[in-house]
């Protein structure tokens, strides 16, 4: 118990410590949300107008003053107005680019993982083997492509050429958003370029992860006994070592589900999918302060709550971290 | 390996399902166009909104006043207003307004809109309405007043007989529905009242919306266009490959190098790049080297101007032939028997960049290999360059190449784009490359480059960056505002050129060009080369694209 509220202090600090960044990052970048605007006008607004623009976008008050408002503006939710799409409210742009971002991303390291994960099982298991020494070179090499070359080869041969996948977005834009077939059915087959090109680059990393853990674990005694009760090879592959090799592999899930909300930028630009980093991008090259802490704010307590969950899993499984 | 094949199979099948997906009838005549790139579209409709909303609802639903028609002054510009007189003083102007318009919703448009339109513009001054409203100390439009319903008098502060050019493009809202808004900057006007030929919204989402047939519109008889479909999109790569697949019609998109990325995808592809506003070198006159006119001279004779056109911006820029801030867009205006002695100041000659900069002392005092100012001390600036913006890094890098050949120490630098913009206001440059300010007459371009007040540090407009007040500039810019006359502006517009031209407060380089691509899939009448109607443009700013729209008609067996 002491151990989970001493990890709850931890918390809270490290979230009022990263809030507090969150604001100050976007405002140490040279440039204000209204630059942009005024700069669109091409010196047709008079100094009246200009300064009128400026106030409208809550650029008003010291630095402590706007911290103190914008403190008090996360601990009531209220993520303030976007000035790229002004005036819509940052919340419903963040909700609707999540979303999609938890699609994208989520199937990718589900399929990445889950994939990855039996490759690496495959390959510890007869290591030295065709399959190992077939797979896990190539699973090495897919690794260290980045996802913009995947990405962009994807979409020139698939969506550009042989034009077997769209353009991009998320769904036919002739359909409205509903949980039918239909509609399902086009996120999917608009999702698939997207995923591809992610788990193309991300699964390689699950496969050595998974195997280099299993094959430290196969020379234990406990595998050696297990042999010798006469266990049949499945039962000790995935009963005995896979079970254990997956505990630290499952700690770094729950990190990159943390981070999903990061969004895959390179991949959501290249496909023109809606998703959270492609905003971002967007918010982060027009100064869009509100959207910034926004998102910045989103990413931060997920990945906190990823740490707690692993924490809180770890306590479960490790009867020693108990006794605090 | 069993679960990779059922992966696979899902694949197949999701695809299969999709290419079963039923494909939506549609009889209407649908134009799809992309006046700005968005990552979300947004459910708002407000015409002076220029996050977005402005880009899809000026012209198109909402009409100004008056079309300037930039290339064929004078030819077929009435919009709202059918005729315009300016007062014997200067300081007023009269439109008469168009008889029997009906808003949208039955309502008659007259001369009460627009003066509410006015004051509206005049109680809120952070909605941009584009009126330069006088405020006791800036500004110039003191009022608007009815003389009788189809009459409005625009009242001037000051003489200014270019006035009108500001107040042509103003889109007057229906008094009925805009008096009961409060806080327009943050109205999202979902119930569309306006005049032009498209101003009903359909089929909103996050992927764009639709813009179709106003019925009272007095186009009808010649629009072919039942919607303008506005889609969301982002990045180039996303919209050639739309235009190419036929999901756009008309785009304005900055592209490199069209010819190998652009017309090879489709048949369909075509674009023309006519020229627009001059890009010129500014230079912070404040400062050594550049407060000597001899260096400047230097400067501008050692640019080699056929590589930036050539190579540099790919070769969709156009020359500039004069040493004046300005270029083929305004060159209806050259006096060009007064600005031909100035013409070999365009002209690559590193010998005399060489010859003028050791006779005005400019040498290598410390042997180090770089010149150095006649008193000395160093010479070593940065050119600045937004990062990214591929034509312009190249234009910055050859133009450091080319003064290195004269043996000055100068670099090309990249900074972030919003780095770039916050440096200017403080007079933190040495040199940038700088666009000019378009407009209907070259006033437009030259006034905030000459304007002392917009030189103040700290608040240094993007024009005025090279800090040099010319007083016969000044005074120039006074008579060309001072009179309605076309010869009397014109000539007080070569006083400006040659002013210019003797003090080169900025480094002429070439003409930017102005983005119009377009798919002949499915409509014919599109403005070309051959066929120069109007500007092009898709964007906002560029009031004659409803014209445009209009001389759009179905090619027959199009799909749409």
């Amino acid at each position: 118990m002491i151990f989970l509220a001493r990890r709850l202090a931890f918390y809270f600090a490290a979230f009022f410590l990263a809030i507090t960044f969150n604001f100050l990052i976007p405002r140490l970048m040279p440039g204000d949300p209204s630059d942009r605007i005024i700069a669109s006008f091409q010196g047709r607004l008079n100094e009246s107008q200009v300064a009128a623009i400026r106030q409208s976008y809550g650029l008003e008050g010291s630095l402590w003053e706007q911290y103190l408002t914008y403190v008090g503006s996360v601990f009531r939710l209220d993520f303030g107005i976007s000035t790229v799409q002004f005036p819509e409210p940052t919340a419903s742009l963040l909700f609707y680019g999540a979303t999609w971002t938890l699609v994208l991303v989520g199937l990718a390291i589900a399929l990445a993982f889950t994939i990855g994960s039996i490759m690496g099982i495959h390959a510890a298991w007869n290591r030295g083997g065709f399959f190992d020494s077939f797979f896990t070179p190539i699973n090495v090499m897919m690794n260290a492509f980045t996802p913009a070359i995947v990405a962009l080869v994807l979409f020139y041969a698939f969506s550009l050429q042989l034009r077997w996948f769209p353009l991009g977005r998320a769904h036919d834009p002739s359909l409205m958003a509903a949980f039918d077939f239909q509609f399902i059915g086009s996120v999917l087959y608009h999702a698939t370029l997207p995923v591809l090109s992610i788990f193309l680059v991300s699964f390689g990393g699950w496969h050595l992860g998974m195997r280099n853990v299993m094959i430290n674990l196969l020379n234990d005694d406990f595998v050696i006994l297990a042999r010798a009760k006469g266990l049949s090879d499945n039962r000790v592959k995935y009963r005995y070592v896979a079970r254990n090799a997956i505990l630290p592999q499952i700690t770094s899930l729950a990190l990159s589900i943390g981070y999903m909300l990061g969004g895959a930028l390179v991949t959501e630009q290249v496909f023109n999918y809606p998703g959270l980093g492609k905003f971002t991008f967007t918010a982060i090259g027009s100064r869009d302060y509100s959207f910034i802490q926004g998102q910045l704010l989103l990413l931060t307590t997920a990945v906190l709550i990823a740490n707690l969950l692993s924490d809180i899993a770890n306590v479960i499984l490790d009867p020693r971290l108990r006794k605090g | 390996m069993k679960s990779i094949r059922a992966i696979a199979l899902l694949g197949v099948g999701v695809t299969a399902l999709a290419a079963t997906a039923p494909a939506m009838a549609q009889d209407q005549v649908i134009l799809r166009l992309l006046p700005y790139h968005t990552d979300a579209m947004v459910e708002n409709y407000n015409p002076n909104n220029p996050t977005g909303p402005q880009q899809r609802m000026r012209d198109f639903a909402y009409e100004p006043l008056w079309i300037d028609n930039i290339w064929h002054p004078g030819e077929n510009e009435e919009a709202l207003a059918v005729a315009w007189e300016i007062g014997e003083d200067l300081k007023s102007i009269t439109y008469s307004l168009r008889e029997g318009v009906k808003w949208s919703d039955g309502e008659d448009f007259n001369a009460d809109d627009v003066v509410f339109s006015f004051e509206y513009a005049k109680a809120h001054p952070d909605y941009p309405m584009g009126l330069d409203v006088y405020n006791g100390e800036t500004g110039n439009i003191v009022s608007a007043e009815k003389i009788d319903d189809l009459t409005v008098k625009f009242n001037l502060n000051e003489p200014d007989a270019l006035a009108r050019y500001g107040i042509n493009g103003l889109y007057p809202l229906p008094e009925h529905v805009w008096s009961g808004v409060d806080d327009p900057k943050n109205y999202a006007n979902l119930d569309v009242v306006a005049t032009g030929p498209w101003t009903v919204p359909a089929n909103f989402s996050r992927n764009g919306h639709d813009l179709c047939r106003n019925e009272l519109s007095r186009y009808n008889d010649e629009n072919a266009i039942d919607c303008l479909r506005f889609p969301q999109m982002n990045g180039n790569e996303q919209t050639v490959a739309a235009l190419s697949a036929g999901d756009l019609d008309w785009l304005g998109d900055g592209l490199t190098d069209p010819d190998v990325t652009f017309l090879p995808q489709s048949e369909f592809n075509n674009y023309w790049l006519p020229a627009g506003s001059d890009v010129n070198l500014q230079l912070n006159t404040t400062k050594a080297p550049f407060d000597s006119l001899e260096f400047r001279k230097a400067m501008t004779v050692a640019i080699d101007r056929q590589t930036l056109l050539e190579i540099s911006t790919f070769g969709l820029t156009t020359e500039t032939k004069y040493p004046i801030g300005t270029g083929e867009m305004y060159n209806t205006w050259y006096d060009e028997a007064a600005l031909e002695p100035y013409k070999a100041l365009m002209e690559y000659n590193p010998d005399e960049a060489i010859a003028i900069l050791d006779a005005a002392g400019f040498v290598d005092a410390d042997g180090d290999g770089w010149r150095d100012n006649p008193d000395g001390t160093p010479i070593a600036f940065g050119i600045s360059m937004p990062s990214g913006w591929t034509d312009w890094v190249n234009t910055g890098q050859t133009v450091a190449e080319n003064l290195q050949d004269i043996g000055v120490n100068a670099s090309l630098k990249t900074v972030d784009q919003g780095a770039w913009f916050d440096a200017v206001p403080r007079g933190d440059f040495d040199v940038y490359v700088m666009w000019t300010n378009g407009g209907p007459t070259p006033y437009n371009q030259y006034s905030p480059m000459f304007n002392p007040r917009l030189m103040v540090e700290g608040q240094i407009d993007f024009q005025a960056m090279h800090q040099m007040q010319i007083p016969e500039v000044e005074a120039a810019l006074d008579n060309f505002k001072g009179s309605a006359d076309e010869a009397t502006q014109k000539s007080a517009l070569t006083d400006i050129h040659k002013a210019v031209a003797e003090n080169l407060p900025v480094i002429s380089l070439f003409a930017n060009p102005i983005w119009y691509e377009y798919s002949t899939r499915r409509f014919s009448g599109w403005v070309t080369e051959e066929d120069q109607k109007f500007r092009p443009q898709v964007h906002d700013g560029t009031r004659e694209r409803v014209w445009h729209a209009l001389a759009l008609k179905p090619i027959e067996g199009a799909q749409f």
